[in-house]
């Protein structure tokens, strides 16, 4: 337990599947008020869907975690909850340490900001003061590859250059945890390459990884442990060396 | 290392307020590029900041001092009077919309990092809040040009501008939560603002409402502060507006009550709202 970072306890996730229940127009909010129906988010609508049902995990640290799983199993959905994008249904999450997360492609850049901007203020929510970065940024546009763009608004970047320079920020911010979703798929082989060296890296320095990823391949490399999400909930989790890949494989 | 709980549960008002300091740099961040982003690919750049409540003067000095000929009794210049009014009104009538769809503008970076949301509606207000005081100073400038001195009630100048900023930031975080739930808040802000000038003693000093409607009109919080203003500023103007003062503060802080409340309450649902 001494060493356990991230402790993922009985988490669910519900959503409702019709929006008769929600409110989304004031006229129908009132409606709703108006007829003495029930007009709570809460209320259980009879189509609800468990993106997560009681799931329970431990990252210890220095692991890397992949979750594994077809689309819609809920890895993405465990991800968001632990990078506290959204809350869970029920159960909590215990974390130690700063997370930085790279969810989907682009983590919050600002459109209108140039590439430089967005570095200072991706850094600032990432919890990295201001005077770090500008000690990191050389190390950062270097890494990213992207310094002829630095001064462009990212607007105009291409969907390869957003994720250089968003994974170039997470991984010099210092976080004790990081979190990736499908991150590397889309950058090219050369970047991929230097991705997987530097998180080889990182993990020598007991920096704690948790990502979702479909190429089975990084996972080989990368990941120490499995977790395999079926619908919702946890199928399977193990060392990454044990057979749950190709079971997950087979299937 | 401590250990930090995830859960579906609000956060307490203290643990909350404790996160919106740590991340206080993202704040900075936002309020400096909110400036950039507002006076880029403009010819003036910065001196915007000086020119729009410049023009504001003089627009209201001629509409009220010249075309409605309100001219007064009172001894301090007009122009002083209206502007000490229309300041406030001005950052109030640009903080609120700003501080309401900030919530909604910043979906794509809220779907993506975490930090305390209620920073975002904080920033906006604070973008608007560096015109205000830059009209402020201008509006030092055209005492000295009346060669007009403010009394020693200006101690009390800073009390009812903070006054005004919480206004400005607890109407900004409720309606942006609002927003986020119903959108039609949008399109009835613009239209309630518009009946807001009317019933704040912007354009004109509140001796003008009659005496049975005066408590009715004090329910407005704007009231307040702008009499407050006025006394501090002018030398005391008409006396010390204690009543509207008085409403003004118990206004703003039931408004503020609510929208903490309803804000701890969202701010971990926004996305899944959204």
């Amino acid at each position: 337990m001494s060493n356990v970072v991230i402790d993922i306890n009985n988490v669910c996730k519900r959503y409702a599947l019709s929006h008769q229940h929600r409110p989304d127009s004031l006229k129908t909010w009132l409606k709703s008020l108006v007829k003495g129906a029930a007009s709570d988010v809460d209320t259980p609508s009879e189509e609800e869907f468990w993106a997560l049902k009681n799931v329970s995990l431990q990252v210890r640290q220095g692991e890397c975690l992949a979750l594994i799983g077809k689309n819609g199993s809920g890895k993405s959905t465990l991800l968001k909850i632990l990078s506290r994008i959204i809350p869970p249904t029920s159960g909590h999450i215990r974390v130690r340490g700063r997370i930085a997360s790279l969810l989907e492609v682009g983590t919050g850049f600002h459109p209108e900001l140039t590439g430089r901007e967005n570095v200072f203020l991706n850094g600032a929510m990432l919890g990295c003061p201001e005077q770090e970065m500008r000690r990191r940024f050389d190390a950062i546009v270097d890494f990213s590859g992207v310094e002829r763009f630095m001064d462009t608004p990212v607007k105009h970047y291409s969907s390869g250059m957003y994720v250089r320079l968003a994974y170039a920020i997470a991984a010099h911010v210092n976080a004790d945890i990081m979190i990736l979703d499908e991150v590397l798929s889309v950058g090219d082989a050369e970047f991929q390459r230097k991705c997987l060296g530097h998180m080889q890296k990182q993990r020598s320095e007991h920096r704690t990884f948790v990502l979702v990823s479909h190429n089975m391949e990084s996972i080989k490399r990368l990941a120490t442990h499995v977790a395999w999400l079926r619908e919702g909930q946890l199928c399977e989790a193990g060392p990454a060396d044990s057979d749950i890949l190709q079971r997950y494989a087979a299937c | 290392m401590r250990w930090r709980l995830i859960d579906g549960h609000p956060p307490g008002l203290l643990e909350y307020c404790r996160e919106l300091h740590q991340y206080r740099e993202v704040a900075y961040v936002l309020i400096r590029r909110d400036l950039i982003i507002r006076f880029r690919q403009t010819y003036f750049g910065l001196a915007w900041l000086l020119f729009k409540p410049l023009m504001l003067m003089a627009v209201m000095s001629f509409a009220f001092g010249f075309l409605a000929g309100f001219d007064s009794s009172h001894s301090t210049p007009y122009p002083l009077i209206i502007f000490c009014g229309v300041i406030p009104w001005y950052f109030f009538s640009n903080a609120v919309p700003d501080g309401m769809n900030s919530l909604l503008g910043h979906m794509h970076i809220i779907q993506k990092t975490y930090f305390p949301r209620a920073i975002l509606p904080i920033a906006a207000v604070a973008v608007d809040a560096i015109e205000f005081i830059v009209a402020w100073l201008l509006f030092a400038l055209g005492c000295l040009w009346f060669g007009y001195l403010p009394g020693w009630q200006i101690v009390c100048f800073p009390l009812f501008f903070l006054q005004l900023i919480v206004l400005c930031v607890v109407v900004g975080l409720l309606l942006s939560v609002i927003n986020v739930r119903f959108r039609d808040i949008r399109n009835l802000v613009p239209f309630l603002l518009t009946i807001g000038f009317f019933v704040t003693p912007a354009g004109y000093t509140s001796m003008r409402i009659p005496n049975q409607w005066q408590l009715l009109y004090a329910l407005n919080p704007l009231v307040g502060i702008i009499e407050g203003l006025r006394w501090s500023l002018l030398n005391g103007l008409d006396g010390f507006p204690l009543i509207s003062v008085g409403f003004s503060i118990a206004t703003t802080l039931a408004i503020g009550l609510i929208a903490m409340r309803q804000f701890l309450a969202t701010d971990k649902d926004l996305v899944d709202l959204a």
